[in-house]
């Protein structure tokens, strides 16, 4: 599940895909070579976590850091999420630039009062006199089998907190570009990751680039219909503009890659062109991601633009079942935003 | 020697005790005259006993202005009060350097000005203006003096101690000699950020020393309802540190303890659990009854005050006179009185600037 | 400044009456003439006209309770302008006199009483863009801002969205139909995909109602009758040439029967009426419905005093009528009011039919094609135009004598149009 370049990132990283050095990585390869090149940049930056040192990572990202750079920089904890997202914010307010991995984004449940309480408010609290630049790195979302402990797309909670930063990349380039923005930022930014893209590949520059925060990536140029996804639901949302292609839909593919501070602007322009607009995300449909885009657009100027009902394409309203049927049935697949899509295009109905 | 004066000694488990550590009881039965002093005592100069004097009373003052302020309508919100806990809190930074660190607690007026934070700061601050230590946005309950190492007070229940830990890594990744201290209440022991951190600060030997302020309520939960141990020192051996009780109300004992604490963290031996028995004369905060409490109980206390008890221990020893003692807590009075009437002076914050500090740049 | 709907005294011993039903919604958009609500005094129903224009706001609640003449029910907001607190909120159902009505809160919601639901069922033509029983107009956000720039009032389109929703599209194919030939246009004609279930557009939905409605409900009789229509066509002949001068069309025969049976009504007062519950309200004033067709759609826009007008102002009224429907223009209120319908099928070679009546009018004629036809003419048999008139009357009001006299009258007008002018 390659993407074609994105277009975003071509004008504002200014890191042609065609440079000297861009190699085919996966997810996974792109976030642990960000992440070395930020260790070896900067020695106030340390990745810890559950299981991130020997074993490697719960999946694979962390990989050799702990031989290359050794356990005081690759920190394995014991399974205490609240106890290290706390020190995380300890560290990064003392100096430091943590990077945490939570093993499954599920269990940043644990951690809330940490990362909510504490990580969000502490700069603002403090009266802008301390600031908490850490980077926590959550594997979310569904597909694996795991169930409904495992398998959660939880970031619109965070997207939800004032003071957080919350990230999606659905790329290889833009999980080692926004990576290492997040490690420069100086707020705490949550990073979540999709499982079922870490093994996805595409082109990845050598060199340490970053992605701006806060900056959606228009992925595919269309004029019928925008199609806002985020995280995995942006390739499925690719997938499904080839499709749309065939019918005579062309539909502009927005990807978000940031939830906060998300990039309206982008959206707003691409509904104002094509009139209307689907929203894509697999966290819970209801009192989620589309519901803030769809009340955004209502509440601008582009509310003018419409020519139909705003349709949301999201969780369903069910934990995360086991069965694989039920599994899938549960978030938005590639055919359901075509059919969606179809339906707003042709039936002027979400 | 006051320990005599230590109520219900004998006759209550609710009465504070004699210190475990710190020389209990060395000066018993002491005469009027008697030079001998607890070498708790002996052990702190007298320019450290006059400074540490000095943050007690004004400590002692702040929180009454406060109080008094609170009452006339003056500030808004609430507060928690420290009020008979003020040997705690500068008995147990007395042996900390200006770059250390301490997290503080949501009663955490004492360990903020034991610390060496500002009372004018401090009270613009309580007053919501911009010239207070978070410019008005913290209050109470969040003040942090982040230059004088005061990483912050905190509004939750144990919600220090998991980012001690944090800090604790970051002064050992940074090679320094310092040590963090984080304050917290006898209640977080029963939250599990409790048992995460002090296991993860053992199992790293951080520098870190544990303070717990065991005022005997968890709100209105009394601790002996509420924890399954007697002593919340007990519960250091489950982390393999050293967990010590001491006279919470005993300056010279707490201090004692504490030095010892933050020689170990310092000299890389690793964290320390250190609780201090003491008592909040005052509520919980300013809504509370003392519904679950005695009248009696809390005069009990008040007869231990921990202020009165140093007083009259500094003048047995003939370390300091009546008169240097008065002028000590003049001298307190005053700072308060000008503290007040800056923040009093100070602007407020501008409505337009709400959202400034969301986000650092 | 916003303008104030008050309840209106329309009657001379009038002193309050009762909000029927609001025929348009909370913040609606108002013009000038539309209607807004019926009240019932104490002899009648009549519609309330609106004073103004622009954004209607602080409906008064139907409550069934006497309003006292003055108070005020509404205020009507220019568009931007802002709900002033200092004006008197709705009025609640009492008959206090008006000032005494003032509320605290003049901003306070509509009352959920103000009631699309109560208001009565519309009771005039089907049209483009017809309101709901609401009032509102069902477009997109993009139509109705396209609709702004282009001065296009969005009750006179079509919509080819779902429920008749006006899209962008809509009003993107009006702008090019009046940028090309005003007279051909192609206004989202049905997609009659075979097979396809293609759910009803606005006006065929509100055709449908009515009109079965009308089958269920009206008394239907039929009476026909032939008609020479050899003068009738001299007469066109004869005044086209004047027509033509002052009018940009010529004077059809459909015009020239409407304009007729306009003066023949005005004798039979019992076919210009409507049935009102359980009474009958004979109309003074004539205005005949023509039903046109318009891209599969009936439509029927309606000559207003035709009994009064001149025949060179009716051509000319209905040549602009048609026009309207030609360009979408028509407004609704060009389709309300009639008290009497004319359908002419002859063009499509049809020799007679019978039609539904329109409620609540009460009588609809149907004509049918004119052919030679042998006829005894003084004991010889003559090749005459014929042409068969079938007129549909409602049983409820029209017996079968009163509707053959008007048949008859009209048969001799139209056969001696002379002796009528």
């Amino acid at each position: 599940m390659s993407m074609p370049n994105d277009v975003a990132d071509k004008a504002t990283a200014g890191v042609a895909a065609a440079e000297a050095g861009t190699r085919e990585l996966s997810y996974a390869e792109a976030i642990r070579e960000g992440l070395a090149q930020a260790m070896e940049a900067d020695e106030r930056v340390f990745l810890f976590g559950e299981d991130v040192g020997v074993y490697g990572g719960a999946f694979g990202v962390s990989g050799d850091l702990f031989h290359r750079f050794g356990a005081a920089r690759v920190i394995d904890t014991p399974i205490s999420e609240l106890g290290i997202a706390g020190a995380a914010v300890g560290a990064a307010i003392t100096g430091m630039k943590p990077v945490l991995e939570l093993q499954f984004s599920d269990f940043v449940t644990l951690a809330m009062e940490q990362i909510v309480n504490q990580a969000a408010k502490i700069h603002f609290m403090f009266g802008g006199r301390a600031s908490v630049p850490m980077v926590v790195r959550l594997p979310g979302g569904s597909g694996t089998g795991a169930a409904a402990q495992h398998s959660q797309s939880l970031e619109a909670w965070f997207a939800h907190v004032p003071g957080l930063k919350v990230l999606q990349p659905s790329t290889p380039y833009d999980a080692k570009g926004l990576l290492l923005a997040a490690i420069d930022d100086p707020n705490p930014v949550l990073i979540f990751e999709h499982k079922l893209l870490y093994k996805t590949k595409g082109p990845v520059p050598a060199d340490a680039y970053r992605v701006p925060i806060g900056k959606a990536a228009v992925r595919r140029i269309g004029t019928d219909i925008t199609i806002v996804g985020t995280s995995i639901m942006a390739i499925r949302a690719m997938a499904a503009a080839t499709r749309l292609a065939d019918d005579g839909i062309d539909a502009e593919v927005v990807d978000l890659r940031c939830l906060r501070p998300i990039d309206f602007a982008t959206i707003a322009a691409s509904v104002k062109k094509t009139h209307r607009l689907l929203i894509v995300y697999e966290g819970v449909k209801t009192m989620g991601i589309g519901a803030e885009i769809s009340a955004m657009i209502a509440e601008s100027d582009v509310f003018d633009f419409l020519d139909g009902p705003i349709a949301r394409l999201g969780g369903a309203d069910a934990p995360l079942p086991y069965n694989p049927v039920l599994e899938k049935a549960a978030v938005p697949q590639e055919d359901d935003i075509v059919t969606a899509a179809r339906r707003l295009v042709h039936e002027g109905r979400a | 020697m006051t320990h005599a004066a230590t109520p219900s000694a004998t006759e209550s488990a609710s009465a504070p005790s004699a210190g475990h550590a710190g020389g209990s009881g060395s000066g018993s039965g002491a005469s009027a005259s008697a030079i001998a002093q607890r070498p708790a005592l002996a052990a702190l100069d007298d320019a450290t006993l006059a400074a540490a004097l000095s943050k007690m009373h004004l400590i002692r003052k702040f929180e009454e202005t406060a109080e008094a302020s609170y009452m006339r309508g003056l500030i808004h919100g609430t507060m928690h009060l420290s009020i008979g806990q003020e040997a705690s809190a500068v008995g147990s930074t007395l042996p900390l350097a200006v770059t250390d660190y301490i997290l503080s607690t949501h009663r955490g007026h004492g360990h903020c000005i034991a610390k060496g934070a500002d009372p004018a700061l401090m009270f613009a601050e309580f007053f919501g203006k911009e010239n207070g230590y978070c410019h008005g946005r913290g209050g109470s309950m969040h003040i942090a003096d982040i230059e004088g190492g005061n990483l912050g007070a905190n509004g939750i229940v144990a919600g220090g101690l998991p980012i001690a830990v944090g800090v604790g890594m970051s002064i050992r990744m940074q090679k320094q000699k310092r040590v963090c201290m984080v304050f917290f209440g006898d209640g977080a022991t029963n939250e599990g950020a409790f048992h995460e951190s002090l296991n993860m600060a053992s199992i790293w030997k951080l520098p870190i020393v544990f303070v717990c302020e065991n005022n005997k309520y968890g709100m209105s939960m009394d601790i002996a309802r509420a924890m399954a141990v007697a002593d919340v020192a007990d519960r250091a051996s489950a982390y393999a540190m050293p967990g010590s009780s001491v006279d919470g109300n005993d300056l010279a004992a707490v201090a004692a303890a504490s030095s010892e604490a933050v020689a170990r963290a310092r000299s890389g031996g690793g964290p320390s659990l250190l609780e201090c028995k003491t008592y909040r004369l005052r509520g919980h905060s300013k809504s509370d009854r003392n519904l679950y409490r005695s009248k009696e109980e809390i005069e009990a206390w008040r007869e231990n005050d921990a202020i009165r008890r140093l007083e009259a221990e500094l003048l047995a020893a003939h370390r300091f006179s009546e008169a240097q003692l008065r002028e000590i807590e003049h001298a307190a009075q005053r700072t308060i009185e000008s503290a007040l009437e800056f923040a009093k002076a100070s602007p407020d914050p501008d409505p337009r600037e709400l959202t400034r500090d969301v986000y650092a740049q | 400044m916003p303008v104030e709907v008050v309840l209106p005294k329309v009657d001379m011993d009038m002193d309050s009456g009762i909000i029927i039903g609001w025929k348009v919604a909370e913040g609606a958009r108002v013009r000038q003439g539309d209607i807004l609500f019926d009240i019932e005094t104490s002899k009648s129903v009549m519609e309330v006209e609106s004073p103004g224009s622009g954004v209607i706001r602080q409906l008064a609640a139907v409550t069934g309770e006497p309003i006292a003449v003055g108070t005020s029910v509404a205020w009507i907001y220019d568009d931007d302008e802002a709900t002033l607190p200092s004006f008197a909120a709705p009025a609640q159902a009492s008959a206090q006199p008006a000032g005494t009505q003032a509320s605290p809160r003049a901003d306070a919601a509509p009352s959920p009483a103000a009631a699309p639901s109560q208001s009565p069922a519309p009771s005039h033509s089907p049209a483009p863009g017809e309101p709901s029983a609401s009032g509102e107009v069902r477009a997109t956000p993009a139509a109705r801002k396209l609709a702004r720039e282009l001065n296009v009032e969005l009750a006179t389109v079509i919509g080819s969205g779902p429920g008749g929703r006006i899209v962008e599209e809509d009003l993107k194919a009006l702008a090019a139909t009046r940028q090309s030939t005003p007279a051909i246009v192609a206004l989202a004609a049905d997609p009659v995909e075979q097979g396809a279930l293609v759910p009803f557009n606005p006006i065929r939905r509100i055709v449908a109602q009515r009109l079965a409605e009308s089958m269920r409900t009206v008394p239907h009789f039929y009476l026909s009758t032939q008609i020479d229509m050899s003068a009738l066509r001299d007469l066109a002949r004869r005044i086209e040439a004047n027509v033509t001068q002052v009018a940009v069309s010529k004077p059809g025969v459909t015009i020239l029967i409407a304009w007729l049976a306009a003066r023949v009504l005005a004798g039979h007062p019992r076919l210009n009426a409507s049935v009102e519950g359980d009474a009958m309200r004979v109309h003074a004033a004539v205005h005949i419905g023509i039903a046109i067709e318009r891209d599969g759609d009936l439509v029927v826009p309606v000559l207003r005093d035709a009994g009064t007008r001149t025949l060179t102002e009716l051509v000319r009224d209905f040549a602009q009528l048609r026009d309207a429907v030609r360009t979408s223009t028509i407004k609704p209120a060009q389709m309300r009011g009639g008290t009497f319908t004319l359908s002419n099928l002859g063009m499509y070679d049809v020799d007679a039919f019978t039609a539904i009546i329109n409620p609540p009018e009460c009588a609809i004629l149907a004509i049918g094609r004119t052919q030679d036809t042998p006829v005894a003419r003084d004991g010889q048999v003559v090749l005459r135009p014929i042409a068969t008139f079938t007129l549909s009357s409602d049983h409820r009001i029209v017996d079968g004598v009163a509707a053959a006299r008007f048949m008859s009258a009209l048969r001799k007008a139209i056969e001696h149009p002379d002796v009528v002018t």
